[in-house]
């Protein structure tokens, strides 16, 4: 009976990763997007793997400073995703807003609405700082578990 | 036969994929990333503040002189600051490596101060500021140079308008 528990600790290990966008001016999200899918900046190496569905992920990526238009959408969907998961901000805008501080059309920072645990700055951050970040989040991810 | 050839390629030149969190990362020398700041060499005209797209630049007055802060988390790396830098107290290094965790992230700023002096001929207390001598004939000797720092902004024009000269 002792062999289960160890084999689950050892099948508890590929992340899934989720991207939402809330707001972006999708540079972030092309870099997000360069980070896992093309074969120069692996994310699979990792063990992670971008999933469609909310219901599947375990780390949540999230980009742009929170419009106001967009805040009920991404709240809905940041409650779908199950526990334990691990929020990674992308981007100087989730982070503080950066050029479009204090506008009135943003909610940046995005930590007044959502508990993020990874930061990610840069407009936008270079694909292997995304795979730090995403490293980061892994190591969080696998405390909580 | 198209397969062999590249099969036998690519066991030469082995994965192209890019080693960077198990290994370094290739960083073009000239890339755009985290700022660094130079008291010594500012001149304190605060343009940098100024043409800062993200207000990511602050300068404060406190006591013991005038405090800089960049705060990398604001940061958007657009380059008018060491553009736009008279004395080039303010560069971009190549450092994009600036992943952290929620709670550094209020670490993440360069922060600088340009102290306050006494001014050696009036006594008046001034910032210490690099002076602005680029454009004077015949450029200034080092111990000119430190002459003129050592003094408050109006003892510095009058030393730079008393300067002999050599016709």
């Amino acid at each position: 009976m002792g062999l289960i528990p160890d084999f689950k600790k050892i099948a508890t290990r590929s992340p899934w990763l989720y991207r939402i966008n809330a707001g972006s001016c999708n540079g972030c999200d092309v870099e997000m997007a360069v980070t896992a899918l093309i074969p120069r900046y692996d994310v699979e190496r990792l063990g992670c793997q971008y999933c469609g569905s909310p219901k599947h992920a375990d780390i949540v990526l999230i980009s742009g400073p929170l419009t106001v238009r967009v805040k009920d959408a991404v709240l809905r969907l940041y409650d779908e995703i199950p526990d334990p998961k691990v929020t990674v901000a992308v981007g100087v805008c989730p982070i503080s807003g950066g050029i479009f501080r204090e506008s009135y059309a943003v909610l940046a920072p995005i930590d007044q609405y959502i508990p993020v645990d990874v930061n990610v700055p840069g407009c936008p951050p270079r694909p292997q700082a995304i795979i730090a970040g995403v490293a980061k989040a892994i190591d969080i991810w696998r405390e909580r578990l | 036969m198209n397969f062999l050839s590249l099969f036998a390629r690519n066991l030469k030149s082995g994965p192209q994929v890019e080693a960077f969190p198990f290994g370094p990362a290739f960083t073009p020398d000239r890339l755009r990333g985290r700022i660094v700041f130079n008291a010594d060499h500012c001149e304190g005209c605060r343009i940098c503040e100024r043409v800062c797209p993200a207000n990511a630049i602050r300068f404060a007055k406190t006591p013991d002189g005038m405090t800089f802060d960049c705060w990398h988390n604001t940061c958007v790396f657009c380059g008018n600051c060491e553009f736009y830098c008279p004395t080039d107290a303010i560069h971009q290094t190549n450092d994009w490596n600036l992943a952290h965790t929620q709670a550094e992230k209020f670490d993440m700023v360069e922060h600088g101060l340009i102290p306050n002096q006494k001014c050696v001929e009036c006594g008046a207390t001034a910032l210490n500021t690099a002076p602005m001598v680029k454009n004077a004939k015949p450029p200034l000797s080092e111990t000119e140079y430190a002459e003129v720092r050592a003094r408050c902004p109006k003892c510095r024009a009058k030393y730079l308008k008393n300067r002999k000269v050599p016709s």
